[in-house]
């Protein structure tokens, strides 16, 4: 009986959310800060394809039995968020940490790319 | 150079999100434009406020209770860097939960989980309902 009540609140689509994001650059690559408070590190996919960096997350702050909700300005939800990523980033080396609900993720630049000076030689 | 271009793009597929987003409820009340959104509510033994304040530890939060209300107050950190694109809210903030029911000031608690804050103020004894026994003299 749980199962099926589980199973059907599964189904039920969560309403989607696009997340707040901020993403900047620093000397050691980029840097993309999500805000998804109420995803659990077990929740949380990051998917890369080609171009694409897909971070999918299920909020499940459902409401507990027996309360009577006086005042709901969020709930849960999925967190659906695309970046594009460029050519100059290391696939091999991004890294994800979550953090009182906000996942930032380093996606350093490949190492050919990174500036560098060109030493000039005397002929 | 890492883009977010997906929003600009015309791309067929993002049409239903285009719509899904439009008719979106919370957007037409002007309830989420205060920050950080709350969510009250009470059962038989207390009362629960709950907050969404990710990229907040519990010792930068400032909880204070004083008679009448609950005042939740911080200061998210600008990230330092170059930016190409910025929706995450910073600076301070700050909400005001009015109590109008007797507390158990003692017993008041507050975790932190995920980035979700809840607060938890428990009923006071005395002002729960009681059964008067009624003695036939």
């Amino acid at each position: 009986m749980t199962e099926q009540t589980a199973a059907k609140t599964e189904s039920k689509p969560l309403p989607r959310v696009s997340p707040a994001t901020d993403i900047l650059e620093r000397e050691d690559g980029f840097y993309v800060y999500m805000d998804i408070p109420g995803v659990r590190r077990e929740d949380l996919k990051i998917d890369i394809n080609e171009n694409e960096l897909l971070v999918t997350g299920r909020a499940m702050q459902g409401p507990a039995e027996k309360e009577t909700f006086l005042e709901v300005q969020f709930g849960p939800g999925e967190y659906v968020r695309a970046v594009s990523i460029s050519d100059l980033v290391d696939r091999e080396n991004i890294k994800a940490v979550l953090k009182d609900g906000v996942l930032s993720i380093h996606l350093p630049r490949l190492e050919k790319a990174s500036p560098r000076r060109i030493p000039i030689q005397t002929a | 150079m890492v883009l977010d271009f997906n929003t600009l793009y015309a791309f067929p597929g993002r049409f239903d999100r285009l719509l899904e987003d439009f008719f979106k409820p919370q957007l037409a009340d002007g309830r989420r434009m205060a920050y950080p959104p709350l969510n009250l509510s009470e059962d038989e033994t207390a009362y629960y406020v709950r907050s969404e304040v990710p990229g907040m530890p519990l010792d930068a939060l400032d909880l204070t209770l004083t008679d009448k209300s609950l005042v939740i107050k911080g200061e998210r950190p600008v990230e330092q860097g170059k930016y190409f694109r910025q929706e995450r809210p910073a600076g301070f903030f700050q909400r005001v939960v009015a109590l109008n029911a007797p507390v158990d000031r003692d017993g008041v608690r507050a975790t932190l989980v995920d980035g979700v804050l809840t607060v938890i103020l428990p009923k006071c004894e005395e002002c729960k309902p009681r059964k008067i026994s009624v003695d036939v003299g």
